[in-house]
């Protein structure tokens, strides 16, 4: 998969300091929890929606979640 | 943008929510269960094994054969300590040890001597015997004769006075011959003066070696800060050296997670030098105590118990131990910053 690429230590060095791959996970988990919103807004289908909040969360947390256990799990 | 109320009950999109929400909640179960059974640390230290170079002699240092950073082998000289008075001490120990040796041969020429009196004292003893038993048989001989009056009663007399004397000199004979005796000794205090004198050359021969100090393992010099003509004190260090023959990691991990980890399981450690070249090891061993500031205190003392009420609980962390495998030694400085994953990463298939 895509993760394969990115291996490598589970921490991001930003200015110095480390920071761990769950950050970037959880900043991945919320960006796409916006994009999917823009893009379910644009496309007409976020009208089906009920409970946005919870629905949008549960995919952005699907999302992170994903990621990491693609780049950094077992 | 027009605002849709959140209570608008529509079947499709309450289906899409508790799909969404129950997969999210299924799918941080699992991951958190495997994070759980996969730990890792990304706190962790590159660690070596370091000597603390020194000498158990004091001195000036004559001759610094390293610098700061610099790599040794094991048996490289290091440096040299002024053996000047090292020598002049071992040549002082090896002429009170000629010394020693000296007296154990005059002793054992003495013994001889000794002996010898007490052997003659012993052929004393026996010639006072002879002449004591012969007035013995002249006083027996002459006592008839001079009771009939066939001799004069002072020859009998006589007699009787040399055969006294007979006895008394067998008597000083004798004790003569058992102090001659008593007094050949022995090698003993001679002999044992010498072995004294051997372990102090020994001793002295031992400490002019280590004003030669060598390298007792491969490594790196790290803190020399000082030069030639430096005088140190015995067992004083010089400089410490980081052993290059094994590389550790050191992670702490949460004593949840431990009985997930056991000894011998693969690790990938990434030394944050280079974040993108993984680092295999094995756990080589797990700490077996921490100091926990609930248990301080002095020993003896009575306990220290804090007036605190906690509700939430940090998880203590043991170290855990994991030995390199050989990889690019540039990536290996002792404190640098690791990451370390048991049992899964990049150099754990």
């Amino acid at each position: 998969m895509g993760g394969c690429t990115l291996r490598g230590a589970p921490a991001f060095p930003i200015m110095g300091a480390y920071f761990p791959g769950w950050m970037a996970c959880a900043l991945i988990g919320v960006a796409t929890a916006v994009g999917l919103r823009v893009l379910f807004l644009l496309t007409g289908l976020d009208a089906l929606l009920s409970f946005r909040l919870f629905t949008y969360v549960a995919l952005g947390v699907i999302a992170a979640l994903t990621v990491w256990t693609l780049v950094f799990g077992p | 943008m027009q605002r849709i109320p959140v209570s608008s009950k529509k079947p499709v999109g309450i289906i899409i929510a508790v799909l969404c929400v129950g997969a999210a909640t299924a799918f941080g179960i699992h991951v958190a269960h495997e994070d759980s059974a996969h730990p890792s640390s990304d706190s962790g230290i590159i660690d070596a094994e370091v000597v603390h170079i020194a000498s158990v002699v004091g001195g000036r240092i004559k001759t610094l054969n390293v610098s700061v950073n610099q790599r040794v082998h094991k048996g490289d000289v290091l440096y040299q300590i002024d053996p000047e008075p090292y020598e002049l001490t071992l040549r002082q120990a090896k002429a009170n040890l000629d010394l020693a040796n000296a007296e154990v041969e005059n002793q054992t020429r003495l013994l001889s001597v000794k002996t010898s009196n007490a052997a003659t004292a012993g052929d004393q003893v026996s010639r006072a015997q002879t002449n004591r038993d012969l007035a013995a048989r002249t006083v027996e001989r002459l006592q008839p004769l001079a009771g009939k009056s066939y001799i004069p009663w002072q020859q009998y007399d006589q007699a009787r006075v040399a055969l006294h004397d007979a006895e008394i000199s067998l008597a000083q004979s004798r004790i003569q011959s058992t102090a001659a005796t008593t007094a050949i000794g022995d090698l003993k205090s001679s002999i044992a003066a010498r072995d004294a004198s051997q372990a102090a050359y020994d001793r002295v021969r031992y400490e002019l070696r280590q004003t030669t100090v060598i390298a007792p393992a491969d490594g790196y010099v790290t803190s020399l800060r000082v030069k030639v003509g430096e005088v140190l004190a015995p067992s004083q260090s010089l400089f410490t050296l980081i052993a290059d023959n094994e590389w550790y990691a050191m992670a702490n991990i949460r004593e949840g997670d431990l009985e997930a980890v056991g000894v011998g399981d693969c690790v990938t450690v990434h030394s944050m030098i280079d974040r993108n070249t993984p680092i295999r090891g094995h756990v080589e061993s797990i700490g077996w105590g921490v100091l926990s500031v609930d248990s301080s205190g002095i020993a003896r003392s009575l306990p220290l118990v804090p007036r605190q009420m906690d509700w939430v609980h940090v998880a203590q962390r043991f170290p855990v131990r994991i030995q390199l495998e050989k990889t690019n030694p540039l990536l290996l400085r002792l404190g640098a910053t690791a990451t370390v994953e048991v049992r899964h990463g990049a150099a754990c298939p």
